[in-house]
């Protein structure tokens, strides 16, 4: 049954289509050949005033070649005149009046100074926008896992796994690119993934075609045969084609697996409400995202002037376009909800979800360019103003980044469940309401540690390419002035590997049965403490790589012990955190399929080791900001642009401790209050039973 | 399924166990298969249903055991010779082991009645995490900020007015600033052996230019011992873009004081190093000195007096056939009564720079440049020690220490007065 739409929405949504293709075509004109009457050039909304000065200026140019021409015939009388008249003043052209001499001087206010002004915008504006960047990804794929598969949400499913596809197949690709050696990895997992998802979903959507066996090797087969096709490679290598296997089968899984499920409305009720937080945290993203330009302005001048400027078409062409068509299909994407759900257009619905990852992962990628310049400006360095603003972009630290953001997003926003079905367990009354935010958690963490599985191969990715680029660079941060940086990471990592575990054996107590595992799972504790211990053992108690006066030279470890502190060691403890872990994870999750999960009844413990987790998730998540920041040393961009102002000098351990640790509880403070705005307010003015989901989909 | 199962757990079981082969050999195998028959052991293990207790119980029962295995690991790092700061953090670590059991089979939390208790538990929370990343920051070494700056502030190199020691110790500046350290020892100094121990080697011996092509083109020619693929993509190449013409003559002379007149110099990564007794390469080269034949000393000639074949030309000349041949005591004040066999390195090295006064053994250190006297010395040792002939080289002499460095200075062992 289609449901009849009124005229003045649908005008509506014609006028703003209008509008929007105005506005792009208007932004398009850039990238348009250059031509002098062109019938785009006036779309451009360029001043005219401009184009006039213009036409001068080349009139101007035509006159100075033939006064020049004329000159060398009678040199001697025009230096003469030019005696008599002197040179023509044209400093009014530039002198910006009294102003001119002004100087910028460091500000202060209760102990925060510009660096730190800067450095607290920088990261809260930079984790709301890791919440609204990553939380997407999950909400849309929740959302299908929420949704009755009709056939236009079959359709739509088509398009989600390959866009699930994408991502597993890029994380797996890239992770066998670097570990293993595979050439063109991430060609190999993107296309192999993506293509076996593909075809799988297709042969799938009329009706079931291949059980779940058959699709992972339709998707291995197929996937492998494209994507030996479509990757640039001489000669074609074993690794290439298991990876390309692996990835294929794994796309062809994940089709089957998605496209068959039993729709489950709790996932939908989830993805809602996530939503509804995701709406208020982008207004947050973009204050902050102001606040700090605005005190980059103030602090920064003339640096944050040079960095907007040499990517001119990026900051005002593609940012803003791709910000505004964000902002214009996130909001669509919250308030389409109930409206589509209803006239039963639900797969529309998913399809927005996509385009709206697409463009928040194109933003993402956009602004990496300018992040990564700073850390890895392309070389040689002397033909810096030459190159164009795509090299500029594409540096090569550029790629990396994007991984390992595209990762911590997803971890991030795992966690970020975790606490909001936290916060929420806690503030339910409801029998119902607990059952319900119980189960939001424990789906949380599902996501934050499986996401969180390949983000140490991302991170050793990103240093690796640093370490190629500059290895002063990596030395800065492996063994000088950020080693004491590294050791509190490793124990964030230690300390959320542990904690995760701590959860899932907290809420494998309220699951019938599933005490069998826990012998094994506490041998498994004891391999985590090792593998924590060996992460944190440093070649040195000192913060410098030589001792400086005042430090003890004897921390030092002898050099037959020396190999703790060396990579070997510290992979395999990474190896073994990851390993145990996903040991545990494999134990809860066959405990919750063949025992009964008493949701609702989790230890009351659980929601803050829940809340524990996220705090030392998003702590860390500061924390490494932090080190790539400071890893420039006293540099703008490094080697290009020179900090000179005071506070050039790296910030000492204890400092950075407290600064990030405020960060954090501003961010916590501020998440609170959008979850109870989002979620728990709307609540209290209806009757707390019904639920604040989307209205359910009606029947086809 | 079970199948599917138990097939990609096999799969994922060979994939770790052949990383822990390819990382640790046999051993790591060893061990991964342990805990794999471990953790198969305890699935089988029919367990009980798990009893909660209280913390006091908890303790009670867990306490004397951390105690005594915190004992233990105390002791066991003691043995093997770890610093007592790696103790400490062992044993930390074990209370935190401690901590994880006590957390696991602790009683069941009561439920919140009221919003307070979920208020206060929910602070407690965030202070609890605040307060363990706070005081861990605020308590590991820290480096002085106030340093740093100080350091950023200095004025760049300039050699224009500089004198020899000031040239050396702003070398040395420029060889910390660019993090040398990270991968080279100098001597005792520094705590990294993926690039040659500098001092050690000797690099002093070696003329400017060849010093200077090592820093900006350090592919060209490897270490010994160095020539492995990871080694050799080791040193970055962007030096000659980093450093001014300044700092690299500086660099330059920092490295050249880097040089040990009690020993030969010493080749090969930690682990698998050897003298230059025992260089093939290095012996081929001290040959053609010996005989008078290489181009950097022309005009010196060992075989005119000690024979080409060992066999003395001149009365008086060292016999180095006999191995038990004597130290002159021609020198006065200077005279060991070790056998040729057994003359410490240092005497080779000062019997021929320095000579023997009163016979045609000139101090050869004044004339030619010492990197070809030891190379000398290493090939006269094969007259009476053939290099086919040994079993085992010759044992690689412990690092100097900061006391004997500076007394070489002290006692004046060196001929270069900046040395």
């Amino acid at each position: 049954m289609k449901l009849s739409q009124s005229p003045l929405k649908n005008s509506f949504f014609k006028t703003l289509i209008c509008l929007l293709f105005v506005y792009l075509l208007g932004h398009l004109s850039p990238f348009l050949p250059v031509s002098p009457h062109s019938v785009f050039s006036n779309l451009s909304f360029q001043s005219l005033a401009y184009a006039e000065d213009d036409e001068e200026e080349d009139e101007e140019d035509e006159e100075e070649e033939e006064d020049g021409e004329e000159s060398s015939d009678g040199e001697e009388t025009s230096e003469a005149e030019d005696g008599e008249e002197g040179e023509e003043d044209l400093s009014y052209l530039t002198d910006i009046g009294p102003a001119a001499d002004h100087e910028f001087e460091e500000y202060s206010f209760m102990g925060f100074s510009n660096r730190k002004f800067t450095w607290f915008a920088a990261q809260l504006h930079i984790l709301f926008a890791s919440f609204i960047l990553g939380c997407p990804m999950f909400v849309v794929i929740m959302e299908v896992m929420g949704a009755r598969r009709t056939q236009g949400v079959r359709k739509a499913i088509i398009l989600s796994n390959v866009f699930l596809a994408i991502l597993i197949g890029v994380v797996i690709g890239i992770t066998g690119e670097v570990i293993v050696g595979v050439h063109h990895g991430v060609l190999y997992g993107l296309w192999a993934c993506a293509l076996g998802a593909l075809i799988v979903s297709t042969l799938n959507y009329f009706h079931l075609l291949m059980n779940i066996r058959v699709s992972a090797l339709v998707g291995a087969i197929f996937g492998t045969i494209l994507s030996m096709a479509l990757t640039p490679v001489e000669h074609y290598e074993t690794s290439g084609v298991i990876l390309a296997l692996v990835t294929g089968a794994v796309g062809g899984l994940i089709s089957n697996g998605i496209m068959f499920a039993k729709s489950d409305f709790k996932f939908e009720r989830l993805a809602h409400e996530i939503t509804k937080v995701i709406g208020i945290c982008y207004s947050f993203t973009a204050l902050t995202g102001g606040l700090f330009l605005f005190i980059m302005l103030v602090a920064y001048e003339d640096f944050i002037t040079y960095l907007i400027a040499s990517f001119p078409t990026l900051f005002m062409v593609a940012y803003p376009t791709l910000f505004i068509l964000e902002t214009v299909v996130m909001y669509l994407y919250v308030y389409s909800w109930d409206p589509l759900n209803k006239s039963n257009k639900k797969g529309r619905h998913i399809v927005m979800g996509i385009v709206l990852n697409v463009l928040g992962l194109s933003l993402l990628l956009a602004l990496d360019g300018p992040t990564t310049f700073m850390q890895t400006p392309p070389k040689p360095l002397d033909q810096i103003l030459n190159i164009s603003e795509w090299d500029r972009i594409a540096n090569m630290a550029w790629m990396p980044l994007n991984y390992h953001r595209l990762v911590g997003n997803g971890t991030f926003g795992g966690y970020m469940v975790c606490i909001i079905g936290a916060y929420m367990y806690l503030w339910s009354d409801k029998k119902e309401e607990r059952e319900y935010y119980d189960w939001v958690g424990y789906i949380g963490n599902l996501i934050g540690v499986a996401i969180m599985i390949p983000l140490p191969a991302m991170g050793y990715i990103f240093v690796r390419e640093i370490y190629q680029y500059d290895a002063t660079i990596g030395m800065y941060i492996m063994s000088d002035r950020e080693s004491m940086f590294m050791l509190v990471q490793g124990l964030l990592v230690g300390t959320m590997f542990s904690v995760s575990n701590i959860y899932m054996w907290v809420s494998m107590k309220r699951i019938e049965n599933a005490e069998r595992f826990f012998p094994a799972m506490k041998f498994g504790f004891i391999l985590i403490v090792c593998a924590a211990t060996i992460w944190f053992t440093p070649r040195r108690f000192f913060a410098t790589m030589l001792p400086e006066p005042s430090m003890n030279p004897d921390m030092v470890l002898p050099d037959n012990l020396a190999f703790l502190a060396l990579m070997v060691s510290k992979n395999t403890a990474a190896f073994c955190l990851v390993t145990v872990t996903f040991i545990n994870y494999i134990f809860y999750t066959i405990a919750t399929k063949t025992g009964k999960v008493h949701y609702g009844k989790i230890n009351p413990l659980g929601p803050y080791v829940l809340i524990f987790l996220g705090f030392a998730d998003i702590w860390l998540m500061s924390w490494m900001g932090t080190i790539r920041e400071l890893s420039r040393m006293n540099w703008h961009i490094y080697k290009v642009f020179k900090d000179v102002t005071p506070e050039k000098f790296a910030p000492s351990l204890a400092e950075s401790g407290m600064q990030v640790t405020q960060i954090v509880w501003t961010f916590f403070i501020l998440m609170t209050a959008i979850i109870w705005i989002g979620i728990k307010y709307p609540k209290t003015k209806k009757n707390e039973t019904k639920p604040t989901a989307a209205t359910p989909q009606v029947a086809e | 399924m079970k199948i599917d199962m138990i097939i990609i757990g096999l799969i994922a079981g060979l994939s770790g166990l052949y990383a822990l082969h390819s990382s640790f050999g046999v051993a790591g195998v060893g061990a991964g298969l342990a805990v794999m028959a471990i953790y198969a052991l305890l699935l089988k293990v029919k367990a009980k249903k798990p009893v909660e207790r209280s913390l006091f119980h908890n303790i009670r029962f867990k306490l004397p055991i951390i105690l005594v295995l915190a004992g233990i690991i105390w002791v066991m790092a003691g043995k093997f010779n770890f610093p007592v700061w790696w103790q400490i953090e062992f044993v930390s670590f074990a209370f935190v082991g401690f901590f994880f059991f006590t957390l696991l089979d602790l009683k069941t939390l009561k439920q919140e009645k009221s919003s307070w208790d979920w208020l206060i538990r929910l602070l407690a929370t965030y202070a609890l995490a605040s307060s363990i990343f706070i005081v861990v920051t605020a308590q590991l070494p820290q480096f002085d900020p106030e340093l740093e700056l100080a350091k950023l502030n200095r004025p760049p190199l300039k050699l224009a007015d500089a004198a020899g020691p000031e040239v050396i110790a702003a070398g040395r500046e420029v060889f910390e600033n660019n993090k040398c350290f990270n991968c080279h020892k100098v001597f005792w100094e520094g705590n990294s052996d993926r690039g040659p121990n500098l001092g050690t080697k000797q690099i002093g011996l070696y003329n400017n230019d060849y010093i200077k092509e090592q820093i900006l083109d350090p592919r060209k020619k490897q270490s010994p011992g160095f020539d492995d693929p990871k080694s050799i993509k080791a040193m970055p190449t962007y030096y000659g873009d980093d450093l001014s013409e300044d700092e690299l003559t500086a660099l330059v002379a920092y490295l050249k004081t880097m040089r040990d007149p009690t020993h030969m110099p010493v080749e090969g990564k930690y682990g698998d190093q050897w003298t230059w007794w025992d260089d093939k390469e290095v012996l081929a080269e001290g040959q053609q000195v010996f005989e008078g034949v290489h181009p950097a000393t022309e005009g010196l000639s060992c075989a005119v007096c000690h024979g080409k074949d060992g066999t003395p030309m001149m009365t008086g000349a060292l016999d180095f056939r006999d191995e038990n041949n004597k130290d002159t005591d021609k020198i006065e004040g200077d005279h060991s009564d070790k056998l040729l066999k057994d003359w410490p390195d240092d005497l080779w090295y000062r019997r021929v720079t320095r000579g023997v006064p009163n016979t045609p053994m000139a101090p050869w250190g004044m004339i030619f440049e010492h990197l070809y006297l030891w190379k000398a010395e290493a090939y006269a040792r094969t007259f009476h020690d053939p290099l086919d002939k040994r079993t085992a080289r010759r044992p690689v002499p412990p690092v100097p220490s900061k006391e004997e460095i500076e007394s070489w200075t002290t006692k004046e062992m060196f001929l270069d007065p900046l040395l």
